[in-house]
This record gives structure tokens, sequence and C-alpha cells, in this order.
């Protein structure tokens, strides 16, 4: 969604390189990352020049640093949510007018903070933190969608493009390049593709693939830049599991039926349209797309109909909405459980 | 010692010195493996002192221990010591605050308007990353967990974070566009 954004400020792809490097940097470079970010700089003036702001920027925050009172207090990565917003952001408006801006926003990617009204103020309790399907587009121009609490290492070199699927559950879709395999590693198990697509799933003692479209092959990680094309092939509907523990043994193969291979699909995040459907329905199809899950106490708003867009992972986006703008109140039950009641008086729909 | 400069060593002996010796105590016993505590204490002074040269701190406390932290974790990455201290994670704003006097510091937003301003105008998740990173002094591992997100997309949203900031002060001549 960034990207929509993007495209309306003077995009520098030099300088969203040297921020990506400074925050490398800041998290600490490995060996061979010091050794690209020392290269990436002596390629170009422009480089060292964006970088050097990217440091100089960032070093500039420091001076927030113990900004807020902050005893006795968790971190409040809202802290400056509220204060001199846009004019636009503070108004209050009737709830009709406030779904077609709000949905605009969702769509632009202008971010959730739009929907943080007064209506909040004083009683909000704690964020609670709802992770986003997050979706990372490649130097290749590969596509990941990495689930929640799923994490990658990405490691292109000239002859190979490898990724480690670390934890967690997470889709591939590969830019073709036959001269530079892309290959998952899931501890010493290897996927690889060639213009494809795909998910992985490391679960605690096996690996399982389930390919979408084109050829995928298992096989071990073994040597160096390994062809495993050698390995099983897994097509289209073909779901392969693979011990973890023994990456040599045999590949299960098994065919998904459509509904299996949808349902195999459910976390990756879809753009839902909805166009006057009831709460209900908007609700179940949320549940079934998230480990957050939403319980309507009132049937008064169950069947109020709504018109929105929304991703299906921005389920927080989606019940802040509901709080900020249709009148509905909200209560949070942890962090996989929020219900729902009407407020009452405002419903117009 | 011209008069910025006397301005600047009064403000040093009564907003910064005073600090020291929690700072060294605090180094000492959470970052014990650091190889010179000495070195690290300057390099802090040396950049409060640069920041306070060029604009408004904050918090002189706070930024001690949040620079001071990241310094020494840095050290430590660099020596590849794997295993540190879980309690050399602890929130440094925890430890600064403590027998720190009341501050009216929110009040005084308008001296770092344009950084706030910076924050203010990124996308949420971006927002709450440099929040938590630069003004509670979180590691990107922290925030990460804080955030219930995964590492790689703090590292990617507060790439773009950073970028965008970069792009605002640019836009309001903050900083100036590279000739291209």
């Amino acid at each position: 969604m960034s990207n929509d954004h993007d495209q309306h400020d003077s995009f520098d792809p030099v300088l969203a390189a040297a921020s990506e490097w400074m925050l490398k940097c800041d998290r600490g470079l490995t060996p061979r990352e010091q050794d690209a970010l020392s290269s990436w700089l002596a390629a170009s003036p422009r480089h060292r020049e964006a970088f050097a702001q990217c440091r100089w920027g960032w070093e500039e925050f420091d001076r927030l640093a113990g900004l807020s009172e902050v005893r006795a207090r968790p971190a409040d990565p809202d802290l400056l949510a509220h204060a001199s917003t846009p004019p636009r952001r503070q108004a209050r408006w009737l709830w009709p007018l406030a779904a077609s801006i709000a949905v605009a926003g969702i769509l632009t990617g202008i971010g959730m903070g739009l929907w943080r009204t007064d209506a909040s103020r004083g009683v909000r309790p704690d964020p609670i933190a709802i992770t986003r399907v997050e979706q990372r587009m490649l130097d290749d121009g590969s596509r990941l969608e990495i689930d929640r609490g799923a994490s990658v290492a990405v490691d292109f070199a000239r002859d190979v493009r490898r990724v480690r699927l670390l934890q967690g559950q997470a889709n591939f879709q590969v830019a073709k390049d036959p001269s530079r395999p892309f290959i998952v590693e899931v501890g010493s198990v290897a996927v690889q593709a060639v213009g494809t697509a795909f998910s992985v799933q490391r679960g605690t003692g096996d690996v399982a693939v389930v390919v979408s479209e084109g050829v995928v092959a298992i096989g071990t990680d073994s040597g160096p830049a390994a062809d495993h094309r050698g390995g099983t092939l897994l097509h289209p509907g073909d779901k392969g599991v693979v011990s973890l523990s023994e990456p040599g043994g045999a590949v299960r193969v098994t065919q998904l039926s459509r509904e299996q291979l949808d349902e195999a699909e459910l976390w990756r995040p879809r753009l839902l349209d909805f166009d006057s459907v009831p709460l209900e329905q908007i609700v179940a199809e949320f549940n079934r797309r998230n480990p957050l899950q939403i319980h309507l106490a009132d049937s008064a708003i169950a069947s109020r109909q709504l018109s929105l867009s929304f991703w299906s992972d921005n389920v927080e986006g989606f019940v802040r909405l509901l709080e900020s703008s249709f009148g509905i109140a909200v209560e949070w039950r942890g962090a996989s459980e929020v219900v729902l009641t009407g407020k009452g008086g405002r419903a117009r729909g | 010692m011209s008069a910025p400069d006397s301005n600047r060593s009064q403000w040093f002996i009564d907003e910064v010195l005073p600090h020291e010796a929690d700072l060294r105590g605090w180094l000492n016993v959470r970052f014990n493996r650091v190889q010179d505590v000495d070195d690290l204490v300057q390099e802090v002074f040396s950049r409060l002192v640069r920041a306070y040269d060029t604009g408004p701190v904050a918090n002189p406390r706070a930024f001690l221990f949040v620079v001071a932290r990241n310094l020494a974790l840095n050290d430590l990455r660099h020596r590849r010591y794997e295993a540190m201290r879980a309690d050399a994670l602890a929130d440094p704003l925890t430890i600064a605050d403590e027998m720190a006097g009341p501050r009216d510091l929110l009040a005084k937003q308008e001296d770092y308007k344009h950084l706030v301003e910076a924050i203010q105008s990124l996308p949420e998740r971006c927002r709450q990353i440099m929040t938590l990173r630069k003004i509670y002094g979180l590691s990107q591992k922290e925030v990460a967990e804080r955030l219930g997100i995964s590492v790689n997309t703090v590292e990617v949203q507060g790439g773009i974070g950073l970028r965008k900031c970069i792009e605002y002060f640019r836009q309001k001549g903050f900083l100036r566009t590279p000739t291209p």
C-alpha cells in the first residue's frame, strides 16, 4: 500500500536504498552486509550523499529521546498520533461520509491515524498490537507475503536467489530469471522454483509446500548452489510435506482440492470489497482470515449494512473504523478477541 | 571561550555531568563486557554536545542513556557476543527516568516541531516504529516484540519511515536536496 503513496511523492530510489541501509546499520550489519554497503557507497557520490543525509536524519531523532514522561508507563507507540494532525483528521464526520473518506484513505495508504478520533480519548486502553501480513517486494521483482509471526532472511547472490524461512509461513511469487534459481531454504530443506508461485510453511517438525502456479522442486540443501531440480517435483495444486529432521527422506505429496487450496491460502491478504453487506457477513469474512476473532454481541448491529473496502489482514483498521465512524463500541479481550456492541443513537443504516 | 561556548559549558555542567556517575554505573552493571566504558562515555558526551550545538535536546539524561545503550549494543555485536544478558536489554528510559526530576517536556514540543511533525506525517506503522525506537529508545528487536510484528517489518517499515522523514525535511527546507 505504501507504494501507492510513494507515487505521489517524488520517489527517490537512492534515498530509499540509503534509508534501508541506515536501518540495517542500526540493527547491526553482518560482515557480508558491511562489504555490500561499502561497495554501494563507493559506487556513486549520490549514494554517499543520500546515506550521509539518512545518518544525519536518523541521529537527529535522538533529540527526542525521553520526550515524554515515561516513568512507570509502557512505551506508547502512538504517543505522537494525536497532536497537531491536519484539520481534516480532526473533523467529526457524519458516518456515511466517513466511510468513503476512510476507504479512500486505506487505498492510498494514508494510514490509520485517520481514525483516531477523540471518541476514544482518555479511555483508550493500551493499544493491542495486531500484526499485518507483510507484503514485500524483493530486488528482483519477486513478491513475498510473510504471515504473522513468520520471518525470512533474504540472501541474493549473482547466481542464486536464496531466501531462508526462519519460522512461520510465507508465499512466494517468483520473478522469472532462469539464470538465477530462486531457492527457499527451511532448515536443510530446499525448495526451488523458476518463475512460479507457492507457499512454504515451517511447522515444528516438517515443512509444507503448496504450489499454486508453475513447478517447484523440493530437495536437500547440499553443496553450494546445488541444483535442486533433481528433487521431488510439485505441480499446481500439489502439497508436499517433508520432515525437517530427515530432509533427504520421502516427500509426501497430496493433491489439494480447490477448496483445500483456498483454505490453505486464507491467511494471504486480499482486498475485500463489500457493497451494502450486513456487518455479520463482513465480520465472518474477517474471522475466517485472521487469528483475531470479532464477536458481535448485539443483533441490532449484526444486520447493519455497510459498504467498505479493506485488506483482509487489516482487521485492526477495520475494528477501529467501526469504533470511530460507525458508532460501535469496542471491547478488547486480549489480543485475539474483540467484542462489538452498538452504542445506540447514531445508527442510521 | 566565546559566549556560546561558555553557555554550553554551563549547560554541560548543570544538565549533563550530574548524570555521568549513573551512566557509568549503569554501563558497568549492564554492559560489563563493553571494552572501553571511558571511550563510550566520551563518545556519548560528544554526540550530546554536537546535538546541543545544532538544536534542542528534549531530555539530556534520556539522550545519554539511549545513545549509550545503542553504542554499547553495537560494540557487543561487533565483538560477536551472541548471548547478551537479558537485563542488558531493559528499557533504558526506565533507568534514565529513575531519580530524574519532574519535567514538562511535552509542553516544549514546539522546539522539536520539525522532528515531531516529520514523525506525525508518517503512515501509522512507520510512525510507531520511529516513536518506539527514537523516543523510547527500544532496539529494533524490542520494537518488533512491542508491536507484535516481525523484525523484518521493523527494518523495512523503519527504512520507509526514515526515507519519508528525509523527504519531509527536504520539502520543508531543513535539508538540501542532493544536486543531481
